[in-house]
């Protein structure tokens, strides 16, 4: 039998728990391949969800990590490109069949093990999302509402308390809802994901309290941050409203209500059909909002819920969303009678039923949370706790644990109102500013439970350990202990477990509370998936309102000199908290008392309308608004709110949009060939289906043999001619760092080069750190510093001058300026179906997917209604510009004077060595430079072996000519896959044969106007692309919109193109050629040995 | 258990019309609902009958009630605090017996040789306790009925232990708190409207009216759950159906139900097709 299978089946834990990596340590690549015969054929037929999916992840990770190590030479494979077709429609068995079809068929290769591990890892995540999804469906008192399909068979009916009139007023009553967010103490290493709760419940514990929030220097006292109300209205529509969003809509039509990306409302979209008013059952029927409300409530009549949150900013790492829908949820079961009681707190039972529709109402939404978010929902402090499931569980058999945990709210008795009293005396609550994704972490921490790596196992373990620990010290009321172990906690195991959880800002934060506070700094303390966000920080009672100021500004102050690395959503602010002792709380208001802000957002519109126009109600609402406004009514600064909302400023808009022109002159904005492009957009002559190459052309493959290779050993005369020229001081680095690296930060507009994401010899390091640490390795091995130039763009430029000035001052590093930007534009509507429809995409989960299709469309209203191919200018000024493609960044040094001034301070360099700024393992290596000197060639261009991961183009034989070609060009997509290599970017120059091709020598650099008339010329011949790239606009508090905007581009991979220039490729091996895209990429990148690669390359004295 | 007397609840809002609202029978003849409802009653053995009205609206009843209208008492509900209120005030008229309960405004149409409340008191006679009358219903439907939540009793296909009572649940309580084994999905036992109970439930009923404040309502369905937690409790699935003549064209279906079961079925789907024909 298998030794993984037994591992999977095992009953004794010792076997249960053994790392994956120490039984597949010494077997052979044979071995190997049979272990992975057997675990698929085990995987196919089990029914047990835990057995399959740790078979799933086993097979992921021999072929991501074990296999590429046993394969190396055998790099080259063609993956099928229908496997890949079925991967992206989420067809992902079909996708394993083809690919293992292909490793028979062609034998295998670290191509197809790259493709095989992305389906089955892919599979893997899948099977547990299904199995969620079911569990959720499956709860009981959720089942009903997937069978509700019309509305004829509505089963609920609104409160009657709902529909009595008022004596006070003209209206129904309001049915206010209060809730509290949770911070939790502990996740045992996020034991709150589901699968770990539903597979190792007896690990999954949390320990989070409710509280009530205010933020320091803007609210008075500590409030429950959320504020629902529901009340009946005499119009027969579904209106929702958001406050803190700034958003509104009457809906009419059923169908409308799975819309979810249509505005900002999927929120409460998601609880209306969470809680069954419109149930799930009811997607797609049709119907309108009147059929069931003259059911439910009523004929004529509807329903009007309104949410806000109270100033609490995205990323709190307070489950707000969650609380939020559990609040809203909570409303309107309340209001339909689906829990107890009407007002007051809610019954145990009743909290597990908000909370499991609240599950419910995250997968609707296509979002996620874990199973302790809607621990706002319960009052006080909670030990929450994953359950085994029995027999009358629905996940009895299928998972060893159930979907819903149990609660258990701590008494007085356990842990004493003195000590409550203390925690709040001593903690300091804040956001530290950073919004960040927390889904990667969660997926990598799914994979490393069901691989049992071993450092991750003990440090689980670990965490498990410290939680009751923290039980302990809050029994006995010892505040510090708490603080040492949350401490401990970030520091040892969650860190162990993921590194990425932290981060260089926060460890800087702990740095300096440490520095200033010393013993009476008690420990850090991590909330929810990540740090960077919401955080806490403990202080003995006797200076914490003295820190809380300090924290203040000391966050404000080291955000400002980060700000250009790390992606910041917001300015940190500081909480005042107290702990909840009531969870979620309803009232009945007869007086009509509606959550504040909610008057300011309505009344223009009403105003607007027209007051004939109005309903009854919605007249004496109005007039009550007058009275309030007349007579100085309770809601603070309503009239001066009003006013602001009836009579907008326009001052800001303008402001911005001088500016913007201001940058763009600076910059070498050339308006003239702006509005030339934006006729070729319009007229059609530019545009992503103009990016392909002609149909005809032919695109084949180039063979191993007809490249140079560096991927086995090179001949010793062929090292020594590099290290000769190393020796010489003839080479310099090139590194492009115009870009912001949009995918990094998902378009956060911060300058990747500089973004602290890795840590290396004890501190965190950026991109350009690495970089530059490996030209001095150069520098210490062959005795001349090479040179360095960074290249930069209008946002990049700034910042890492400033760092080359503060860090790299005497290490020959230069920064080159572009020396030219563009102006996005509004992509037209046919780019954006080209986009969406003709390009393969990948299919996303079903709720996801619909949540994509209502965003889309929602985008094409937005191209449509902000003018197609118009200028984009409605964001920051630097998230209107955009870099015009890396094929400028070489140009830009010959006109801006920066190869001129290398050139006359070190006339010895005669190469170049160019390269990408995620290419991390790109270094000056002998070898290859002497592969490039030896070659006589003007430009010498790295490709790799293509792994799945690699799209983009790559080295083929075009109409005969071997050359490089950009994804973006390849006529037909599946081309791509019978490309066995990938383009690296990174390019051995040689400076006078490339400034020949430019018809300019090392004496003609000094005429700018001769240079300027070169790079015009020769710009003349590169093809122009025309890329979407999603922008971030940020808005409210935290808010973010991502917006796909148009821009063009030059590629420098299409110098291999041009007949006159003579170019050459070497194949090097894959860690020395990958790049780094994508933070999700990281954990990969460190456990298959790359990162280890990379600092081996380094130098950090 | 010997089961001779019967409590009919009619003092509800609309109650006043309903007993002379007439109906055709199936054998042709026409009756008034109140009549058909006594028939049935006084064949499975009821002897006395208490009927429960508003103050002053016996005479409807008394009229209503043909050659049974000396089995009848009245009980007139003043004051009236609910369903279970007026079940309340038969007490002294219950005394220490067993009693079949029904409403006033349903018409029971059995679908065997036994007519419902023969069922019913058959089923209690046989099991020495209180047995509900009910019959599964759609989920969109029970915001209507109290339903019972139990486990089948075993070797009987129509028989069910309560242990719990619902006043009109939401289809979410009722998920959580009364599926019961064999059900269809979606399905839950609701109630027919057609007790026998036992005396006890008077006492629990006065605890609830008791217990209530001022002015408060009780319904049944709270002492029913009371009582399954007390002393056996069983609901037999009647065979037959209820028909609801308060609502709108309850009256009409009634009747439809009654005829197409009867010696005129012909002769109505004959107009049927011609009604729709015509059209």
């Amino acid at each position: 039998m298998s030794r993984l299978i037994d591992v999977i089946t095992s009953s004794r834990p010792e076997q249960r728990n053994l790392p994956l990596d120490q039984v597949c340590g010494p077997l052979s690549i044979d071995q190997l391949f049979e272990e992975c015969h057997q675990l698929d054929q085990f995987r196919r037929q089990r029914e047990n969800l835990y057995e399959r999916v740790r078979a799933l992840f086993f097979l992921y990770a021999i072929h991501r990590f074990h296999l590429p190590r046993r394969l190396a030479g055998k790099e080259l494979g063609k993956i099928p490109y229908h496997g890949y077709e079925h991967l992206l429609n989420r067809r992902f068995p079909e996708a394993i069949d083809v690919f293992l079809h292909g490793q028979k068929s062609s034998g295998p290769s670290i191509a197809i093990s790259s493709a095989l591990g992305e389906a089955y890892h892919r599979l893997a995540f899948q099977t547990l999302a299904d199995q969620v999804r079911r569990s959720v469906r499956t709860v009981r008192g959720n089942q009903w509402m997937f069978r509700t399909g019309h509305p004829a068979d509505v089963p609920l009916r609104i409160r009657p308390e709902l529909l009595k009139t008022g004596e006070h007023i003209a209206g129904y009553p309001v049915l206010r809802e209060r809730t509290a967010v949770r911070m939790d103490f502990s996740h045992s290493g996020w034991s709150d994901i589901f699968f770990l709760g539903m597979d190792f419940p007896e690990g999954a514990r949390v320990i989070n309290a409710s509280i009530d929030l205010a933020v320091r220097g803007r609210h008075q006292h500590p409030v429950p941050p959320i504020d629902c109300s529901l009340r009946v209205i005499d119009e027969p529509v579904l209106r929702l409203v958001s406050i803190d969003l700034d958003a509104k809509v009457d809906i009419e039509s059923i169908n409308e209500v799975f819309d979810f990306a249509r505005d900002y409302l999927g929120l409460l979209k998601g609880a209306v059909i969470a809680s069954g008013i419109i149930p799930p059952g009811m997607e797609g029927c049709g119907g309108r909002i009147e059929d069931v409300f003259s059911r439910m409530i009523g004929p004529g009549l509807g329903l009007e819920i309104v949410s806000r949150v109270n100033d609490i900013p995205k990323g709190s790492r307070l489950a707000v969303s969650t609380n939020l829908l559990g609040s809203l949820i909570s409303v309107c079961m309340r209001a339909t009678g689906q829990v107890s009681s009407l007002t007051g707190e809610l019954a145990e039972s009743d909290r597990r039923i908000v909370a499991a529709r609240a599950i419910l109402g995250e997968w609707i939404g296509g979002s996620g949370g874990g199973w302790q978010d809607s621990g706002g929902i319960w009052p006080g402090i909670k030990l929450i706790q994953g359950t085994v499931a029995g027999a009358d569980d629905p996940e009895f058999g299928v998972s060893r644990g159930r979907l819903m945990p149990t609660h258990h709210v701590f008494t007085e008795q356990e842990v004493s109102p003195d000590t409550r009293r203390k925690l709040q005396d001593s903690l300091v609550l804040v956001h530290g500013g950073m919004a960040q994704n927390v889904g990667p972490i969660l997926e990598m921490v799914t994979e490393k439970y069901l691989l049992r790596s071993e450092n991750e196992w003990h440090a689980r373990l670990d965490a498990i350990g410290l939680l009751d620990k923290m039980i302990e010290a809050l029994n006995k009321g010892d505040i510090p202990s708490v603080g040492a172990a949350t401490h401990r906690n970030f520091h040892e195991p969650l860190q162990a477990i993921i590194p990425w959880c932290s981060n260089a800002y926060t460890e800087r934060l702990i740095a300096e509370c440490k520095n200033r506070y010393g013993t009476k700094f008690q420990g850090f303390w991590m909330l929810g998936g990540m740090a960077g966000g919401g955080m806490g920080f403990i202080f003995d009672p006797s200076i914490r309102a003295e820190a809380s100021d300090w924290l203040q500004e000391m966050m404000v102050s080291v955000k400002r000199s980060m700000e250009a690395s790390v992606p910041f959503a917001m300015d940190p602010v500081v909480y005042d908290f107290a702990i909840n002792d009531h969870g979620t709380f309803a009232e009945l208001r007869i007086d009509g008392d509606v959550p504040q802000g909610y008057h300011p957002l309505m009344v223009p519109g009403w105003l607007r309308k027209g007051i004939s126009a109005l309903s009854p109600m919605v007249r004496a609402e109005l007039e009550r608004v007058g009275n309030a406004v007349r007579e100085g009514g309770s809601e603070s600064g309503l009239a001066t709110r009003l006013m602001n909302r009836i009579l907008p400023s326009t001052v800001k808009e303008s402001r911005t949009s001088g500016r913007l022109d201001d940058l763009l002159l600076e910059n070498g904005f050339d308006p003239i060939a702006h509005e030339q492009l934006r006729e070729d957009v319009l007229s059609g002559r530019f545009g992503l289906s103009q990016n392909r190459l002609h149909s005809t052309v032919t695109i084949e493959d180039v063979r191993a043999d007809e490249i140079l290779d560096a991927r086995t050993s090179v001949s010793n005369d062929v090292v020594a001619v590099g290290e000769a020229a190393l020796e010489a001081g003839q080479v310099g680095v090139v590194t492009l760092a115009a870009g912001v690296g949009s995918r990094w930060t998902q378009g956060a507009g911060v300058v990747k080069a500089l973004n602290p994401f890795c840590r290396m010899e004890g501190r965190w390091r950026s991109f350009l750190d690495v970089h530059v640490a490996k030209s001095q390795k150069t520098a210490a091995e062959f005795g001349k510093k090479p040179v360095h130039i960074v290249t930069t763009g209008y946002l990049t430029d700034a910042p890492i001058r400033a760092e080359i000035e503060q860090k790299f001052r005497n290490q020959n590093v230069f920064a080159s300026k572009g020396a030219s930007v563009g102006l996005r534009l509004i992509p037209t509507i046919r780019d954006l179906q080209f986009a969406w429809e003709e390009v393969a995409q990948q299919v996303l989960d079903q709720q996801k997917e619909k949540v994509r299709t209502s965003l889309r469309a929602a985008l094409i209203n937005w191209a449509r209604s902000a003018g197609e191919g118009s200028d984009y200018r409605d964001n920051l000024p630097s998230q209107c510009m955009h870099p015009v493609g890396h094929w400028y960044e070489v140009p830009n040094m010959l006109r801006n004077g920066t190869l001129r001034t290398v050139l006359s301070a070190q006339p010895q360099l005669r190469y170049l060595m160019l390269h990408n700024i995620d290419t991390l393992g790109a270094s000056l290596d002998p070898a290859c430079l002497g592969l490039f000197i030896k070659s006589n060639s003007d430009l010498t261009f790295e490709v790799i072996g293509r792994r799945l991961e690699d799209r983009g183009g790559g080295l083929a034989r075009v109409d005969g000519r071997i050359r490089l070609v950009e994804g973006l060009a390849m006529p037909r997509e599946e081309e791509e896959f019978n490309l066995s290599w990938y383009n690296s970017l990174t390019t051995w120059i040689d400076i006078d044969r490339l400034l020949n091709r430019f018809a300019l020598n090392r004496e003609t650099l000094h005429d700018q106007k001769k240079v300027d008339a070169a790079v015009r010329e020769f710009g003349r011949r590169m093809p122009t692309y025309i890329t979407l790239k999603d922008v971030k606009k940020r808005w409210g508090n935290g808010q973010e919109d991502v917006f796909p905007v148009m821009q063009f581009e030059k590629l420098w991979g299409d110098m291999t193109a041009l007949p006159d220039v003579h170019c050459q490729f070497i194949a090097v091996p894959t860690v020395r050629g990958q790049q780094l895209k994508d933070p999700a990429q990281l954990d990969g990148w460190l456990r298959d040995g790359s990162a280890a690669h990379v600092e081996s390359l380094c130098n950090w004295k | 258990m010997r089961i001779r007397k019967a409590v009919i609840t009619a003092a509800g809002e609309h109650h006043s019309s309903l007993p002379l609202q007439t109906l055709v029978d199936r054998q042709g003849e026409v009756r008034t609902a109140l009549r058909l409802t006594l028939d049935d009653i006084v064949s499975a053995g009821i002897e006395e009958i208490a009927i429960i009205v508003r103050p002053g609206q016996s005479a409807p009843y008394l009229s209503a009630a043909g050659v049974h209208a000396s089995r009848l008492v009245f009980f007139e509900q003043d004051n009236p605090r609910g369903y279970g209120d007026a079940i309340l005030r038969t007490r002294e008229f219950v005394g220490e017996e067993a009693f079949l309960h029904l409403v006033s405004d349903h018409l029971y149409l059995s679908k065997s040789e036994l007519n419902c409340a023969a069922q019913l008191i058959q089923a209690a006679s046989r099991h020495q306790c209180s047995v509900s009358a009910i019959q599964p219903t759609r989920e969109n439907e029970v915001i209507y009925f109290g339903t019972v939540g139990g486990t089948p009793v075993a070797q009987h296909d129509d028989l069910y232990e309560v242990h719990t009572v619902i006043e009109k649940p939401t289809p979410t309580i009722a998920e959580q708190r009364l599926v019961v084994a064999g059900q269809r999905a979606g399905y839950y036992l609701c109630m027919f409207g057609m007790h026998v109970l036992t005396p006890g439930v008077m006492k629990l009923l006065k605890q609830s009216l008791d217990a209530a404040t001022a002015g408060q309502s009780i319904d049944l369905s709270g002492s029913l759950n009371q009582l399954a937690q007390t002393e056996r409790y069983l609901a037999l699935e009647i065979s037959g159906r209820r028909h609801n003549i308060s609502y709108k064209y309850g009256l009409l279906l009634a009747q439809l139900a009654l005829s197409l079961s009867g010696r005129d079925r012909d002769l109505i789907l004959t107009e049927l097709v011609n009604l729709l024909a015509s059209r």
